[in-house]
Parts: structure tokens; C-alpha cells; sequence
């Protein structure tokens, strides 16, 4: 019974081959000699200033950089201030990039000192990125200061690498930058290359570590305290470090140290995270014949939201502005822009928010095409539905109140949904403010502390009129249009805000307050000035 | 009641429903014994369109509901409490006719919790209603039109059992409204008393039965001369 599944088993055992057929074939020489890629390092020397000489196409104040005058950017590092970079005229009066503000102020008292902006240097550098994408789709951004772009495939294309280069410097002066260039057939080698300044262009693979030799170890931005004990052993040059044993060399330096040498020289994998430009939706949709009726539209450009909930929905994110731009047969395009209190991806919601929109919009002739762009897309956190639905027993009420809030600020303006606030002051037409920031969801019972105001509950009216109303008057007593009013109980008087003015225009108060019935039972809270000439004004309604 | 004592048990059942028990629902105290007791449920229904006929804006018609406002905003599950405020041009009839806004300190004072106000000014009144009752988002909705078409209110009465909300409709007094028709749960007109009070007349009731009530409030509190601040 045991010997006859065994003898089956080795009957239809397939035979293992030899592992040795698995071994890949050593690269031949000729493809060593050729390497298969070939990088351009940029290094932005003068980034911290080019970020701040100002984007054209974005309302940030440009800083001049140019001229004769001296300007330096500077960081604060340790505690002290120091220099990040320098303008012309600052470097030809001796400001060096590292030195402390004092210094360079004692060698050039003149010169104007700017806070370094990290944002904006990122932008530059985005934006330097895209233009770089006309000519390599793989293009790296190495932070703060350096790029990569792999051309290997374009050389043919542009027309050699002198040509590609010439351009893409072009292109970087009109974006208002000016890098330094290098290439290699390695990432790191090309960006070390361009860091040093000196002129490097090694396209053969057998060149690069001869040329890469002479370049300082600082080049390649190690750790200060490993450059340090390099430079004590005498290492100070690539060269000098390449020569070294390596196994010693990983113990004494790091093994990290050890690695970036060989990616420097092409013995090991250099993987670099490709840069994609920030993503926004944007389509287009002709139709066949003029609409002119707002559900017509709506329908019509049911497929483009369709489109935008799949776009939205493989990325995981949400929009917060949508603008959609209608246009006609001679007049200008017609506007709509939609913005959003939480980001939505859902095209049901956007359909509906879009309605509104639309159907508070005039249109000055029929609609021939439409097109929608979406502002910048908002990761979204997925989250589970409830069990229970808004409104029912248990149900949260978030979701329902989002909709609300849009729904209705989109048909009716951004302003005219808020909730309220209390300022502390006497002045009562200050006491009271709106609040336009809403959360998405009202407070519960326990989360507000009883703040009740130190007075009793009627003696403030629920309404306030904006600006009060001036009331006629007969023998010094206000009256309203139905006849005189009856003013009930002692005066309350409000002095306050003699300090504060807007403009010319003086905002303080001194008021006597009263109390009054209309001949038609309404209660007002009206007021007489105590300035001549003592004129009487109809400030609030109680409720 | 009931006309024979043997069918008394029957209609006990759980699984029987009467008409008389569809004002047995859920309902909010308006904070006024004479007029909880006028009223079916004992209170402010908690779904449904109360319609109140108001002479003019002032006349202490936010004085009735506010207690049932500050009680309904204190529960832990509290939604909005949306006031959609009148507005010059559809407000002719409540004078005066200036911008009115809101006065929070005055709010918090009759105990209404700000971070639940939600004010809306709508040129269209009647359609912000309608969007904050079905939306579900809202527990009470204020509005402030000078009339209304029977169709409409229906509409708002549909809306208010959609989103299990508590609908407050005011609208001009005048002979006409009286008489005419209203799909509303609960119609009040209201009218000026003695300092400090209102005379309410319920002209219908769903599940209760017309009459006249009259409320008073606090005169004490009303009075302008309690000066001393807390």
C-alpha cells in the first residue's frame, strides 16, 4: 500500500532543471561601455534668491534682486542669523554664503536683508520641474536645491546633449533661474558634478569614476562629523575615498557612506521618485445644439460631473472649488464658480450644488459648449457610512448638515448662511457678530459652557435693527408711525467707546436706552442720544 | 369613550392605531403651563408646521417659544436651530422694515446655545425653509413670510415629517388668513395682551381642539427696572 503512491509521485515528478540555465549572462563589456541611462544634475546655487525675485503668475510681492543694490537671504541657524545666499554686489563686497548677518552688515553696512522663504523655493523648484518635463517625463526633485532628469531617450530628439542643455538653461532664465548643469550616466555622480561648478559632461560609463576623482567630498552633502574624520585621515577628493578598502571603509565611515559611493559610480541601484505635477480635472464638452434652459444644462453636463467622480474616485481625493465656464456663440464665456465647505467627490452632491448655482445664473445668450475644471484635489478620508441614516433614531445629522450649508450658500451667497458669536463690549450694535466659519456639525448639549450674559433674560431685545432708525418725536417724546410710544420703566445708560474711530467717523456711544410699547402692543428698545440734539432712534425689537 | 365597555380591552392592543393617538407624539414643553395643557402632547409638537398669525414683529410671539428652543438645544443629540430672519422685502408687514439681525447676548440669555444657531438670509424664504426641514439637519426652522399658498404650506408640512423637524411659520394676521385653509399641524394667532403677555387663539389643532388660551410672561423679568447686573 505505501510503495505505490511513492513510485506514482516519481512518475509524474517533472524533472528540475540545473539551476545553473537560471544564472543570468555577465553583461558584456560593450554594454558596460554604454551605460543605459544618462542623467542631468541641477544645482540651484542662487535658489533662495530667485524664489523671492517673485512668480509672475501669482500675486506674491516680488523682491528686486537685481540692480546694483546688495541683498542677501538669510536663516536663522543655532540661534543666529546667517547668510543663505547673496546677490552680485553683495558677493563682490565679500558676503559669503555661512557667514553671520553682523559680519556681513560690518563689511557692507548697505545691505538689505531678506528672511528666506522655504515655500516659495519649493515652488520655484516645482515649477522648474514641470518646464523640464518637456524634455525627459523622468524628472526627480532632489530638495532644497537640486533636480535630476534622466535624457538618455531624448537625446536623439533634441538634437545631442549640448543642444538639450542649451535649452533647458533657457527655459530655466524664463522661469527666472539659472542652474548649473552636469551629466553623467549616474543620478548621484551628475548631481555631485553640478554641486561642484565645474564644467562635467562624462557620457561613458568607463570615464566616469577617472573624472568623478578629483571633485571634493563635500559634494556629496555627507553627514559634517563623517567629512570631518575623512579629512583628518587625509581623504578629501572622491578619488581618494574610491581607493580605499572597502570592507574598512564601511566600518570606520558607515555602511550608508559606502553605499553612496557605489550608486556614485553605477554599482548600485539609484532609485529616485519620480516628480508629477500637482494634478487637476479639466474637460470640455461641445454641444450639439444651443441650450438655453438651466435643467437642459445641467443635464447635458451630467456626463462631465461623471467624469469627474471617476477622475476624483481612482485618486481617493475630493475637490473644494469647482469653476464651470460656459460659453456662447459671441458673448464672453459666462463664470460659475462653486466652492465647497468639505471636499466632495460625489457626483450626485455636485450635480445638485451645481443646480443652484446655475439656476441663480443669467446667461446673456444660449450655451453652445461647457467646461469644467476643478481646483486642486484634497486627499479625502474614507470613512464607513452610518447604519443609520441622518434623521433617524440614532442617526448623525454631519453628512445632512454639510449638504445644507452648501446647498444653500451656493444658491444664496457665501454670507448669507452664519451662525453667531458674542463680543464682549457695551456697545450693543458690537455685542453681537457673525460668525462665517460653521462647523459641520452643531455643538452638542455638553460641549458649550453656560456663558449666560450678567443680565436678565428680558432685558435685551432679540432683534437689532442695522443701523437704527430715527424716529419722529413730538414735545421731546419719540413716536412711531401709529402714534406716540409709552415708554416703560427707568432708562439704561450705554457710554462707551470713546477710543475707538473708524476713519473720521467716531464709533462712540452714549445713548440713554429705554423700554417702549407701540400703540399696537409691539415692544421696542429704543434710544435717546445725550449729545444735542437729543434725537430719538429705534434700535431693537424684542421678540 | 368608548361606547361599549367590551371593546375597551380590544383597542388597547399595541397593534391597534387610532386616530386620536397620532397627537400622541413626541412633544417639546413650551415652558407655559396654561398653554402646555391647551395643546395636544402637552407641548410643541416635534415634527410638524406651526403656523403662528402675528399682527406685527414685537409683539412677544419669540417670548412663546423660546423656552421650548433652549430645552430642545440642551439634549445631547441637538441639530441646528435655523432662523431664517425676515427680510425687508418679504417682511412689508412687519414693521419696521429696516436689516434686522440677530442679537446674540439676547439669545443666550432665554438659554438658546449660539453653536447651534444657524441664521440664513434668504430673499426666498419659503425655499430655505423647505431645503433646512428636508435636509434633516435642523431640529427647529423659523421662517418669517407675509403670506403663504395653501400649496406651499403643504409642501413645508411634507417636509417637516421628512426631516423630523419642528417647523415655526410666521405670517401676517389678517381676516383672510384666518379663514383660510392650512395643512398645518398646529395654527395660532396671536395677539397683544395686558404688559407682558400674549392672548393666543388656536384655530387648529391636530388631535386637540380649538380655543382661546392666554399666557403670561415673567412681568417681573419684563421689567426695565430690574437694573442691578449679576
Amino acid at each position: 500500500m505505501s510503495a505505490r503512491p511513492r513510485r506514482k509521485l516519481l512518475e509524474t515528478g517533472t524533472p528540475v532543471r540545473p539551476m545553473l540555465l537560471l544564472i543570468p549572462q555577465q553583461p558584456s563589456t560593450r554594454a558596460r561601455l554604454q551605460p543605459r541611462e544618462l542623467w542631468i544634475g541641477a544645482h540651484l546655487p542662487q535658489l533662495a534668491l530667485e524664489a523671492l525675485a517673485g512668480d509672475r503668475r501669482r500675486k506674491v510681492p516680488p523682491v528686486r534682486t537685481g540692480g546694483d543694490s546688495p541683498l542677501a537671504v538669510t536663516e536663522l541657524e543655532e540661534r543666529a542669523q546667517h547668510i543663505v545666499a547673496a546677490n552680485e554686489p553683495a558677493v563682490r563686497a565679500g558676503v559669503r554664503a555661512g557667514m553671520s548677518v553682523a559680519t556681513a552688515l560690518a563689511l557692507l553696512p548697505q545691505l538689505s536683508v531678506k528672511p528666506r522663504d522655504v515655500r516659495r523655493e519649493r515652488g520655484l523648484l516645482e515649477r522648474l520641474a514641470t518646464c523640464a518635463q518637456r524634455f525627459t517625463p523622468r524628472v526627480s526633485l532632489e530638495p532644497p536645491d537640486g533636480m535630476l532628469l534622466e535624457i538618455k531617450g531624448s537625446l536623439h530628439l533634441f538634437g545631442g546633449a549640448a543642444k538639450l542643455t542649451a535649452s533647458f538653461l533657457a527655459d530655466c532664465a524664463a522661469a527666472g533661474s539659472r542652474p548649473r548643469l552636469a551629466i553623467a550616466p549616474t543620478p548621484l555622480a551628475a548631481l555631485a558634478a553640478a554641486r561642484a561648478g565645474i564644467p562635467f559632461e562624462v557620457t561613458d560609463g568607463a570615464r566616469l569614476t577617472g573624472a568623478l576623482a578629483p571633485l571634493p567630498l563635500a559634494v556629496l552633502r555627507w553627514p559634517p562629523e563623517v567629512l570631518e574624520r575623512l579629512c583628518k585621515a587625509g581623504v578629501r577628493t572622491i578619488g581618494e575615498a574610491l581607493r580605499l578598502p572597502r570592507g574598512g571603509f564601511a566600518r570606520r565611515f558607515g555602511r550608508e557612506s559606502l553605499a553612496d559611493l557605489d550608486r556614485l559610480v553605477g554599482h548600485g541601484a539609484d532609485l529616485r521618485i519620480r516628480f508629477g505635477a500637482p494634478e487637476r480635472f479639466g474637460a470640455r464638452r461641445e454641444f450639439t445644439y444651443e441650450l438655453e434652459r438651466h435643467d437642459a444644462l445641467l443635464a447635458a453636463m451630467t456626463p462631465l460631473l461623471e467624469d469627474l467622480a471617476n477622475f476624483l474616485r481612482v485618486r481617493q481625493c475630493g475637490i473644494t472649488a469647482l469653476e464651470c465656464r460656459l460659453r456662447h456663440r459671441h458673448a464672453p464665456a459666462t463664470r460659475c464658480v462653486l466652492k465647497l465647505a468639505a471636499p466632495a467627490a460625489d457626483p450626485q452632491r455636485l450635480k445638485a450644488l451645481l443646480g443652484e448655482r446655475l439656476a441663480a445664473l443669467d446667461w446673456p445668450e444660449p450655451v453652445r459648449s461647457c467646461e469644467l475644471r476643478s481646483g486642486k484635489l484634497v486627499p479625502r478620508p474614507l470613512g464607513s457610512d452610518a447604519l443609520w441614516q441622518p434623521g433617524e433614531q440614532g442617526g448623525g445629522s454631519r453628512i445632512a448638515s454639510t449638504d445644507l450649508i452648501e446647498s444653500l450658500r451656493a444658491r444664496l451667497g457665501f454670507e448669507a448662511v452664519h451662525g453667531l458669536e458674542i463680543h464682549p463690549t457695551h456697545r450693543p450694535e458690537d455685542a453681537s457678530r457673525v460668525r462665517l466659519g460653521l462647523s459641520m456639525q452643531p455643538a452638542g448639549a455638553d460641549t458649550e459652557a453656560a456663558s449666560a450674559p450678567p443680565w436678565p433674560a428680558f432685558r435685551r431685545p432679540l432683534w437689532l435693527l442695522t443701523p437704527p432708525e430715527p424716529l419722529s418725536s413730538i414735545d421731546a417724546l419719540p413716536c412711531s408711525e401709529g402714534g406716540p410710544l409709552r415708554l416703560l420703566g427707568e432708562p439704561e445708560r450705554i457710554e462707551s467707546g470713546w477710543w475707538d474711530a473708524e476713519g473720521t467717523l467716531s464709533r462712540e456711544v452714549a445713548r440713554d436706552y429705554y423700554h417702549a410699547l407701540d400703540p399696537k402692543g409691539a415692544r421696542l428698545w429704543i434710544f435717546r442720544e445725550r449729545l444735542q440734539p437729543h434725537r430719538w432712534f429705534l434700535h431693537g425689537v424684542f421678540g | 369613550m368608548v361606547a361599549d365597555p367590551r371593546l375597551a380591552p380590544l383597542l388597547n392592543h399595541p397593534a391597534i392605531w387610532r386616530g386620536a393617538s397620532a397627537a400622541q407624539l413626541s412633544a417639546v414643553s413650551t415652558g407655559f403651563p396654561a398653554l402646555d395643557a391647551r395643546l395636544p402632547g402637552r407641548g410643541w409638537p416635534q415634527t410638524g408646521l406651526v403656523e403662528m398669525l402675528i399682527p406685527r414683529l414685537g409683539i412677544g410671539e419669540l417670548y412663546l417659544i423660546l423656552p421650548a428652543l433652549a430645552l430642545l438645544g440642551r439634549r445631547p443629540e441637538a441639530r441646528w436651530c435655523a432662523w431664517i430672519t425676515p427680510q425687508a422685502k418679504s417682511s412689508r408687514p412687519f414693521p419696521p422694515c429696516g436689516s434686522l439681525e440677530l442679537n446674540a447676548p439676547a439669545l443666550v440669555a432665554h438659554g438658546v446655545r449660539l453653536s447651534q444657531v444657524l441664521v440664513i438670509h434668504a430673499d426666498l424664504p419659503l425655499w430655505a425653509c423647505e431645503q433646512a426641514l428636508r435636509s434633516g439637519a435642523c431640529d427647529v426652522v423659523l421662517t418669517w413670510t407675509q403670506r403663504v399658498q395653501p400649496r406651499a404650506s403643504r409642501r413645508l408640512q411634507l417636509a417637516t415629517e421628512r426631516g423630523r423637524t419642528l417647523a415655526f411659520l410666521f405670517r401676517a394676521f389678517s381676516a383672510r388668513a384666518l379663514q383660510e385653509p392650512s395643512p398645518a399641524a398646529l395654527r395660532l394667532a396671536v395677539q397683544p395682551a395686558s404688559e407682558g403677555g400674549v392672548r393666543l387663539t388656536v384655530l387648529k389643532s391636530r388631535g386637540g381642539s380649538r380655543g382661546e388660551v392666554a399666557v403670561h410672561f415673567d412681568s417681573s423679568a419684563m421689567s426695565a427696572r430690574e437694573d442691578a447686573p449679576r
